[in-house]
């Protein structure tokens, strides 16, 4: 059985795009629905609040692709945040594991494995984003330097923790190039 | 009968329900094909193996083509909550997909008042999504990696990129003190496989066993491998087998699987699938394994 329908969904989105005027809020709504992303105007708790009364909650989840949109669409924002102010910074921190011939290097749910010889991606694992699977496909057999960065086609948190282990996998193998 | 739900990585395909059947390395349901990769058609095929093992109907998949955008996953969200009441399954395996707070607990909600409430099991960011909903408790069987341990133990996380720095750095030794922290915010199923370099079977809160042989270290750069545990585990309860047994069997046979295949990290997930069959007639799981079913006695 195959099955087409697009009703109208609730939303609920645990982020926000801060802005500092009005007018960038409005235009950012405008931008981000018509791109396909659930968005709504809410007033900013006070501690996330900088200079406009109104934010945009959208999907923390789809963080890196919200921001491109607006990139693209040159709408001004100070920044997406999680609603929750309680919440940890996003994870920069990386584990790097060595298996030999091959190295494996760990960005929060996120791993990337990478052949010492030749930089060659040989697998990606974790996550649980739609964006992971198709990510994994688009850089498997691709040297560090010459994948597509999953911040640049991704969509996701997933795709961000990617690409931070690919940002480290590039800096080690640039090292190992350069020694 | 169980129902696997997730997105695939091909766009534009449609949301497509049906039993699936193997065409090589092909998945097929309803005239659909999708290839075996990380993800949910891992997850797919190793829950296939074991329907083909124990002699069990095939499993039923629902799929929507989703590459990052999230439409296919709100298609696969509207359509449970819509069915709900008619899904008619034993177990409802939840994968990949956009997680969404707002459809987790419009599902669930839709779920408890259905006159038969499935298994419900979740792995990926179905799982994160539960947990951000608040409604982890409303499942039973969890399959989190070491790193989503910890996000089910960070009282404030909405997604494991948002985990504490000191979560984050708590190796695999550290799950019980971890298991403890999700019990007490209710972030933990009734059940939950936390895979890493040792697998803890934890019930209700209780680390109840470990699994650590054979030590296959490679498993944890391939992607697809924790997946495969969640498809095994869905196939080994709707059989019936005990939800505990059947949580020590998968992630046995995943390390077994691991290691007859000889894997490295440049391994890819179907290259294990492939033994599974040899893998479970070691082993030997068989209907009369079945001793009860905690989970749904306790419904």
């Amino acid at each position: 059985m195959v099955f087409r329908k697009d009703k109208a969904r609730p939303f609920e989105g645990g982020g926000l795009v801060i802005f500092l005027d009005v007018q960038d809020a409005i235009l950012a709504e405008k931008v981000v629905k018509k791109a396909g992303y659930a968005a709504k105007m809410v007033a900013p708790p006070p501690e996330l609040r900088k200079g406009c009364d109104l934010a945009l909650e959208v999907n923390l989840v789809e963080k890196p692709a919200i921001q491109r949109v607006l990139d693209e669409e040159d709408v001004g924002y100070v920044d997406l945040v999680p609603i929750n102010t309680k919440m940890a910074e996003l994870l920069d921190v990386v584990k790097v594991t060595n298996f030999g011939e091959w190295t494996m290097v760990k960005a929060g749910n996120m791993k990337l494995s990478f052949e010492k010889a030749t930089g060659i991606i040989v697998n990606t694992s974790g996550g649980g984003c739609p964006d992971i699977p198709h990510l994994h496909a688009q850089m498997l057999d691709r040297k560090v330097t010459e994948a597509p960065w999953p911040k640049d086609i991704g969509f996701t948190l997933c795709a961000l923790m990617l690409n931070r282990a690919l940002e480290e996998a590039v800096h080690l193998w640039q090292e190992r190039e350069r020694s | 009968m169980m129902l696997l739900a997730g997105t695939v990585p091909v766009d534009g395909l449609p949301l497509t329900r049906g039993p699936v059947s193997r065409e090589g390395q092909w998945l097929v349901i309803d005239g659909q094909r999708v290839v075996c990769t990380q993800g949910t058609a891992a997850m797919i095929s190793a829950a296939l193996a074991v329907t083909e093992y124990l002699h069990m109907g095939p499993p039923q998949a629902l799929i929507v083509g989703d590459t990052g955008s999230g439409k296919g996953s709100r298609e696969m969200y509207e359509y449970l909550v819509a069915q709900a009441s008619q899904l008619s399954v034993d177990t409802l395996t939840l994968h990949y997909c956009l997680p969404d707070m707002g459809q987790t607990k419009r599902l669930c909600a839709a779920l408890e008042k259905s006159k038969r409430r499935p298994v419900m099991i979740a792995d990926a960011a179905s799982m994160y999504a539960a947990k951000a909903a608040g409604l982890a408790n409303a499942f039973d069987i969890f399959t989190p990696d070491a790193s989503e341990m910890s996000f089910l133990a960070d009282a404030e996380a909405t997604h494991p990129a948002y985990i504490a720095r000191h979560l984050f750095d708590a190796d695999i030794s550290r799950t019980p003190e971890l298991v403890e922290a999700a019990s007490r915010q209710k972030s933990t199923a009734k059940l939950m496989v936390v895979k890493g370099a040792t697998d803890y079977i934890v019930s209700r809160s209780k680390i109840v066993a470990e699994v650590c042989e054979p030590d296959v270290p490679a498993l944890e750069a391939i992607g697809g491998t924790g997946d495969t545990i969640t498809g095994m585990l869905s196939a080994l309860v709707t059989g019936g087998m005990a939800p505990v047994e059947a949580a020590v069997l998968a992630a046995r046979a995943n390390r077994e699987a691991g290691r007859l295949s000889c894997v490295t990290p440049a391994t890819r997930v179907w290259q294990m699938i492939e033994v599974f069959p040899q893998v479970l007639g070691r082993l030997s799981p068989n209907k009369s394994d079945c001793s009860g079913d905690f989970l749904k006695e306790d419904k």
